[in-house]
């Protein structure tokens, strides 16, 4: 066994314990966020350093080493140090559990890492714990009635959402007789043509329900908007765009390996995705019309983005492999990430002044806050997907994949959204920039925020402008073992 | 098929805990018919427990909330005790590694013991 493999995972745990140790000894609570956001760095590293050493398994096939999975662990601990470093500020309001809160950021990435990166069933059920359980906890985090609420909502949906993803996981153990990914694909392959099986298709059904409440997926959506608005804010930044992305790496990885073939197979759950991909959008999109609340528009925002990533499942299944759908997946979660991570960290800057996340205070920022403004803006103009911005690219890419699999029908209804989409996403930008303002007081904000926006909207600007370069890194990258 | 074999054991095993019960509930039964026990009963022999505290007053009380902490590391270092076991026995054949594997899972468990401490939660406050 070759532990350098494991090597990102590794540094994270460590860290995490550092954090824990260091949190009960120093008073100075700073260095605490700093030393977390050294140890997803140093993960990144490591995961850089493994780029090479592709196309290996480990511990029996548990741990699957490959661009795809290298692609996520660079991504999740990139996006967690964005979320650290957009935190320091909101971090003031904990009054105790500082050191928890960073340690617990940490072993969550641990579990998307690990989600991203292997090739079996029973590991895949407890790295979704391991992120889940830490997600439960930092949700309710700020031990308000509000925050409370949400976390025993996130936690009971959460429990009966994994205890169906189980019953799905244990079916398909029973019907194929293994529980890695490769067996189970040959075994469902020796099904050949003889007819569908119902009791594959019913745990089929379970699985994409266990998934589909991580991506927040319709009909497994409604635990968003409460959870998103009564979170700490930071923690609702890295539960839209880490806890999804984690959820759709997942699942890419068991769908491309384990249910491609038969043919009938793929085709099945190809169109069960564009029509849970159809009603994902709609609704999303028509209920964020009515929101008043950011956060909670935001939310529905991140339910119809997830119904414009399926369709690049739906691309897959229907090709009968990975290819256009699956590099489309990853760079839509690529360049959703890091807009919707600048828009968040705004959020979080504003809010923490405010206290206040009602749109109706976003009136005049532009001249309260400039930098806020102008990063607030980005951020929206990229999620509606407008030219110049990494969203833009990421909806082509995206829609491209599912126009040449035939699902011309599906890319009208993602237009047609988008179209709607840009409705409530520009009304908070001409709120922020026509409006005047109802106080005059800036809006300041902490180094490490600035340096956060800064990140993020240079990486929106980036990918609007120069694709070329994270194109290819994704192409690299859609090679699954 | 191999994949039903394996649980042929299983099925051995519930046939085996099936005919114990059943024995020891018949065993008594088939004895005092036969005449070979004797029935001597006493105050002593019908309480509660034979040896334990009768309960004073109703059992569903709540209980202080406070004890699930104690639960909880319960828990942790029973988890710990059952990975032991069948680690100690298979130790000689691992080597170094399964020696490195669990230092670091017990150290691990340890750090969540100290921080448990550390923060007070085994003061009964």
């Amino acid at each position: 066994m070759n532990w350098w493999l494991l090597s990102p995972e590794i540094t994270l745990v460590a860290f995490a314990v550092i954090i824990i140790f260091l949190d009960l000894a120093i008073q100075r609570k700073g260095i605490l966020a700093a030393t977390s956001v050294i140890g997803l760095l140093v993960a990144m590293v490591f995961a850089v350093g493994l780029w090479d050493k592709t196309g290996v398994t480990a511990l029996n096939g548990m741990l699957v080493i490959d661009r795809f999975s290298l692609f996520f662990q660079m991504f999740f601990p990139g996006v967690a140090a964005l979320v650290v470093l957009g935190s320091t500020d909101y971090a003031s309001r904990f009054s105790r559990f500082k050191g928890e809160y960073y340690a617990l950021i940490l072993l969550a990435t641990t579990g998307m890492m690990f989600l991203a990166s292997t090739g079996e069933l029973i590991s895949i059920y407890v790295s979704l714990e391991l992120m889940s359980l830490s997600l439960y906890a930092l949700t309710g985090f700020l031990r308000d009635p509000k925050s409370g609420e949400a976390g025993l909502k996130y936690l009971l949906l959460g429990a009966v959402a994994s205890a169906v993803l189980l019953y799905g996981l244990a079916l398909t153990f029973g019907i194929t007789g293994t529980t890695h990914l490769a067996g189970i694909a040959a075994a469902v392959k020796g099904m050949g043509n003889a007819g569908e099986n119902p009791a594959l298709l019913m745990a089929i059904a379970f699985i994409i329900a266990g998934f589909g409440f991580k991506i927040a997926s319709v009909p497994f959506q409604m635990w968003v908007p409460d959870v998103y608005e009564g979170a700490p804010t930071p923690i609702t930044a890295f539960l839209s765009v880490a806890s999804k992305a984690a959820g759709f790496a997942v699942l890419v990885r068991v769908f491309t390996v384990a249910f491609l073939s038969p043919g009938w197979l793929s085709q099945d759950w190809a169109m069960l995705f564009a029509v849970l991909s159809a009603v994902t959008m709609t609704l999303g999109n028509i209920v964020a019309l009515m929101q008043t609340n950011i956060k909670r528009l935001l939310g529905y925002s991140s339910i119809a983005h997830a119904g414009y990533i399926m369709l690049g499942l739906a691309a897959i299944g229907s090709a009968g492999g990975g290819g256009l759908g699956q590099n489309g997946i990853l760079f839509y979660l690529a360049a959703y990430g890091i807009t919707n991570l600048g828009a968040f960290i705004a959020i979080i800057a504003v809010s923490h002044r405010l206290d206040s996340d009602l749109i109706s205070d976003y009136a005049g920022m532009s001249q309260r806050s400039p930098l806020l403004a102008a990063a607030l803006a980005l951020g929206l103009i990229s999620l509606t997907g407008l030219p110049v911005s990494a969203g833009f690219w990421a909806k082509i890419y995206i829609f491209n994949s599912a126009v040449q699999e035939g699902f011309l029908w599906l890319v009208v209804i993602a237009l047609l959204n988008s179209v709607i989409a840009a409705y409530y996403y520009l009304r908070i930008v001409k709120a922020m920039y026509v409006e005047e303002p109802t106080s005059k007081e800036s809006v300041a904000s902490s180094t490490p925020v600035k340096v956060a926006l800064v990140v993020c909207s240079i990486g929106v600007l980036y990918v609007g402008l120069l694709p070329g370069a994270v194109l290819r890194l994704i192409e690299a990258a859609s090679i699954l073992l | 098929m191999d994949y039903w074999a394996g649980y042929g054991s299983i099925a051995l095993f519930l046939l085996v805990a099936l005919i114990f019960g059943l024995i020891t509930i018949i065993l008594p039964k088939v004895l005092k018919l036969l005449g070979l026990v004797v029935r001597k009963p006493n105050a002593v022999k019908y309480t509660t427990y034979e040896c334990g505290m009768e309960t004073i007053g109703p059992s569903w009380v709540q209980f202080n909330f406070r004890y699930y902490i104690f639960a909880l590391l319960f828990l942790v270092f029973d988890v710990l005790v059952v990975f032991l076991y069948p680690w100690a026995v298979s130790l000689r054949g691992g080597g170094w590694a399964a020696f490195t594997a669990m230092a670091v899972f017990i150290a691990v468990l340890l750090t969540g013991f100290l921080y448990a401490w550390k923060k007070g939660a085994l003061e009964w406050r």
